[in-house]
């Protein structure tokens, strides 16, 4: 797929870009899940957070670490994620297209 | 599992996050959180997290899995270009997998899968071993209640003995009058078999009384008869004006066609009176029972032997020579069929065996057009052990779908097996597909899938690239891969003679048995039971009062020849057999008297059945007691004097009634298979009992007498439930079945080798003739004639043929020692019937090389010569 501009997110991509935004210090895995979840209704699973979250941190846009591991996680480690400045401009792009294409269309589209 | 899955570097992760959110759920709801749990981990087990592609570490090989699954995708590729070569590979391998798991399935249900009770392997049922030189060919023997009772008393290594037998009672009161058979149980024999009943209680200890009217009925008597009412026990039903109470209802489970102890509609307590129970030398009672945890079958074996060791010495009379053992339930119910089925196994499992010759032939013929695909896959780099995987999943991938195909046309198989069988065979009726069946399919699948494509894909690998790749190559004329081909027609010829040898020598066996003279002629004589209540009945006068008033109505019927009745037919099984003692001699002890089958007859009945009067009278009216007596009878009695007018004692029935020898007759079949059995029919003014078998010998179509004669008995008593009501020559079909299906099935298997073995020779043939058409064409041109070439081509297939034809006769004669139990009045081994099957054989392969042969002859020279 190289002549797929490398900057277009997909739909799920913001989604978890939006997340782990919106999470600020406390994004991993299972908080980035529950936040789709309780937000879009869209219960995914875990890998699929994963393979995304990995997909990003390839394409330059996150950033990770590893946290300390803690007893509710039975002994295991988080993996936090953050925003790049690249992330920061993919995601800005992304919601201007989207906020562009949608002006006007407000009536249409809002759902109350 | 999902840890194993999971990346290394992400393992930590997933699974923390999964206890986390996990934990938090189940706070709120433990049930929720556990469903959304196991939603998460399979799916993540699916489709576990991949790190992007970019990332990956280039790969010295393809995994295993991976190439198999594209290796897959790619067969399903070509097979959708080669539609017709695919369809022709499943169907033949789906009829070979299919008929194979029909009959594994019943092999499941009838051998493999366990009773319906709880541990089966515990339950025995206990016979007496009766002496051998006076009850010639009878391993076993029913239980007489003296005896039982001494076992029940002294035997450690049961826990639990029950004796039962059976009776009939005639259900009246609503509609027509209907005899049901009961079972007549002793106390525990309901614990012993561990069943429950799906209704109520089963007897209670103090209703084992000869007054206690309760009954315990079976799951299907309660549907028919009671319209499956929850309230069904406690209701009462009237059998021979007495009324019994339902004290339970059995589960449908609990009924097993194969053991007559629960294959009955109803049960009921089994009394003895103090009389009953002292008797000792009439053996007429059947026992269960369970082996204690832990105790051998060898241990109650011999613990049974000890036992009637000691009986023996207290009561010599009654049971010198009479011993004791125990046959484990399962046993008894298959025993007999194990053989046969084991042999149906094995000849649908060579058919299978041609199946997969043949689709190796078909698989290497196309493997051989596909050459240059292969060579070009080698040439880029493909191993000889990727061409090898590649071209054996292929095979696999057609045997899967082939045993998928076979186990749809299995189901409908076994419908319709397991309800012919139902009868015959035990169990039989309980044939499905389960997880066994299952797993048989899938292993047959991938052994059909190896044995088909293993010997094509070791050819492929070895292809060599160059001659391959070079336009016009020539190379699959000659060879090896002619010669696997040949070898392939061998062994499918000599595997086809094989089957037509078993399915020959059956079909003899079945026909020596339908034409073997059972000393009676079964032609155009109708059969009917009826039995007589001891409530309506009680007196003997009443009884012989009825039976002689109906012979009268049934001789003056139109049509009607002969009529007359016994208490039991011969080719049905069953009936009595006693000591018998000259007058004038002492009665010696049970293993020095002989003994004779007792029919208790009536005037008539030998005409009826035509059974040849040799000396002296039939019975007449007059007669008070009388006996006549089968040729064997007398020689074993009276040697070579003449019986005629000498008396004898039944001691089981009187020990001071001397009956008069009035006449000899013919020697009559218990068993086609078997020798007469000595015989003597015993006329008795004063019946015992009311049971009898009607004979009616019609001179015409015996059913078209039915109606008449069920009338002239309900003209008598129109309450009189008539059963059974059948042409002999039906009930000597009826024994025959087994034979007959087993005949049947192996005639199917043998037609299927058959036309594979043809199949497959003519397809070899035509492809050799195909590689070869060159050098047919520059024989032709150097002036052959057509006869050369058809010689030659004939010879080509004949050749692989008769070395099959004689491998497969050496086959079938080693064989043959497995099939000698199962056939009569011809040897396994027959040599006519070998001559002919090989003639047949012969004739065939000869017929499927005639076509290639002739298409070799027409070829044209300067076309052939031109193309190359």
């Amino acid at each position: 797929m190289w002549f797929k501009s490398k900057s277009a997110l997909g739909d799920f991509e913001q989604l978890v870009l939006l997340g782990v935004l919106r999470l600020g210090d406390e994004a991993y895995g299972a908080a980035i899940r529950q936040e789709i979840h309780a937000r879009s209704g869209r219960d995914v699973s875990i890998n699929a957070v994963y393979t995304t979250l990995d997909r990003l941190e390839a394409k330059g846009l996150l950033r990770s670490w590893t946290g300390a591991p803690t007893a509710q996680r039975g002994g295991r480690r988080r993996k936090f994620y953050a925003l790049r400045a690249a992330g920061v401009t993919a995601m800005r792009q992304a919601y201007q297209a989207f906020r562009s294409m949608a002006d006007g269309l407000e009536g249409r589209l809002d759902t109350k | 599992m999902l840890a194993w899955r999971l990346p290394d570097e992400w393992r930590d992760f997933v699974l923390g996050d999964l206890e986390e959110e996990f934990r938090l759920r189940a706070a709120t709801s433990p049930a929720l959180a556990r469903r959304w749990f196991w939603r998460q981990t399979i799916r993540c087990l699916l489709a576990p997290p991949q790190p992007p592609a970019s990332r990956l570490q280039p790969q010295g090989r393809d995994p295993f899995m991976r190439t198999v699954l594209s290796d897959c995708r790619h067969a399903f590729r070509v097979f959708r270009r080669a539609p017709s070569f695919a369809i022709a590979v499943v169907a033949v391998l789906a009829l070979g997998i299919g008929a194979n798991t029909a009959i594994f399935s019943i092999v499941n249900a009838v051998l493999l899968r366990p009773l319906p009770f709880e541990e089966p392997d515990q339950l025995v049922r206990l016979f007496h071993i009766p002496p051998q030189a006076t009850f010639p060919g009878m391993p076993t023997f029913s239980l007489s209640p003296a005896n039982f009772l001494d076992w029940k008393r002294d035997a450690m290594s049961f826990d639990g003995l029950a004796a039962y037998n059976f009776r009939q009672l005639t259900l009246t009161g609503s509609g027509n009058a209907e005899a049901l058979r009961v079972a007549v149980v002793g106390p525990g024999f309901f614990s012993i078999v561990r069943t429950q009943p799906a209704l109520g209680r089963t007897f209670l200890p103090e209703e084992y009384t000869a007054t206690a009217r309760v009954l315990v009925i079976s799951d299907g008597f309660w549907r028919s008869h009671l319209g499956a009412a929850r309230d069904a026990v406690g209701r009462t039903l009237t059998f021979d004006r007495q009324s019994y109470t339902i004290v339970g209802v059995m589960p449908r489970q609990f009924s097993l066609a194969a053991w007559g102890a629960t294959a009955v509609p109803l049960w009921a307590p089994l009394a003895w009176t103090d009389k009953e129970a002292a008797v000792r030398e009439n053996h007429n009672y059947q026992a269960i029972a369970r082996l204690k945890a832990g105790a051998t079958l060898e241990q109650a074996k011999s613990e049974l032997q000890v036992i009637s060791k000691r009986l023996e010495q207290a009561y010599p009379a009654e049971n010198a020579g009479w011993g004791g053992t125990a046959i484990p339930l399962q046993e008894l119910i298959v025993g007999d069929v194990r053989t046969s089925l084991l042999m149906l196994l094995a000849a649908v499992a060579l058919v299978l065996l041609i199946a997969c010759a043949n689709v190796g032939n078909l698989i290497l013929a196309r493997s051989m057009n596909r050459r240059k695909e292969i060579a070009i896959r080698a040439a880029l780099g493909a191993g000889r052990r990727r061409v090898f995987q590649h071209l054996l999943v292929e095979s696999m991938v057609l045997a899967l779908v082939g045993g998928i195909t076979g186990l749809v046309l299995a189901r409908g198989a076994i419908g319709a097996g397991a309800s012919l069988l139902a009868d015959q065979v035990p169990r039989a009726e309980e044939a499905s597909i389960d997880a066994r069946v299952l797993l048989f399919v899938v292993a047959a699948s991938i052994v059909t899938g190896i044995l088909a494509g293993l010997v094509p894909a070791l050819r492929a690998g070895r292809t060599d690239l160059n001659d391959t790749l070079k336009e016009g190559g020539r190379s699959d004329a000659a060879g090896a891969g002619n010669l696997v081909r040949r070898a392939l027609i061998v062994a499918e010829v000599a595997l086809s003679l094989m089957l037509l040898m078993g399915a020959g020598v059956m079909l003899r066996s079945l026909h020596a048995l339908r034409h073997v003279d059972a000393g009676f002629n079964p032609r155009n004589v109708l059969r009917m039971d009826l039995n007589l209540p001891d409530a309506t009945y009680p007196e003997p006068a009443r009884r012989r009062a009825f039976y002689d008033s109906l012979m009268d109505r049934l001789r003056v019927l139109p049509g009607v020849q002969a009529a007359g009745w016994v208490d039991t037919l011969p080719v049905t099984g069953g009936g009595s057999v006693q000591p018998m003692v000259i007058e004038g001699r002492a009665e010696l002890n049970p293993r020095e008297q002989p003994t004779v089958s007792v029919r208790i007859a009536s005037a008539g009945y030998l005409r009826t059945m035509e059974i040849p009067m040799l000396r002296g009278r039939d019975f007449a009216g007059s007669d008070v007691d009388a006996l006549l007596v089968s040729a064997s009878a007398a020689k074993l009695l009276w040697g070579d004097t003449d019986p005629v007018g000498r008396r004898a004692t039944l001691p089981l029935v009187s020990r001071t009634r001397a009956i008069e020898v009035i006449g000899v007759v013919g020697d009559v079949k218990e068993s086609l298979a078997e020798k007469p059995p000595p015989t003597v029919y015993y006329y008795m003014r004063d019946l015992p009992f009311g049971d009898a078998v009607i004979a009616i010998r019609t001179a015409g179509d015996p059913a078209g007498l039915a109606h008449s004669a069920v009338a002239a008995v309900h003209a008598i008593d129109a309450q009189l439930p008539v059963q059974e009501i059948h042409s002999m020559e039906e009930v000597i079909e009826g024994t025959l079945v087994a034979e007959r299906f087993r005949a049947l099935l192996l005639e199917v298997f043998a037609a299927a080798a058959l036309t594979l073995a043809s199949v497959g020779i003519y397809s070899v043939l035509s492809y050799l003739v195909r590689g070869r058409r060159r050098e047919i064409g520059i024989r032709t041109a150097l002036g052959a004639r057509t006869s050369d070439v058809l010689r030659l081509v004939l010879l080509e297939g004949l050749k692989p043929a008769l070395l099959g034809i004689v491998l497969g006769a050496a086959g079938a004669l080693l064989a043959a020692g497995l099939l000698e139990k199962l056939v009569f009045g011809v040897k396994a081994s027959d040599p006519l019937t070998l001559a002919v099957v090989a003639g047949s054989l012969l004739l065939v392969a000869v017929a499927a090389s005639l076509l290639p042969a002739w298409r070799a002859a027409k070829l044209d020279p300067l076309t052939v010569l031109r193309d190359s």
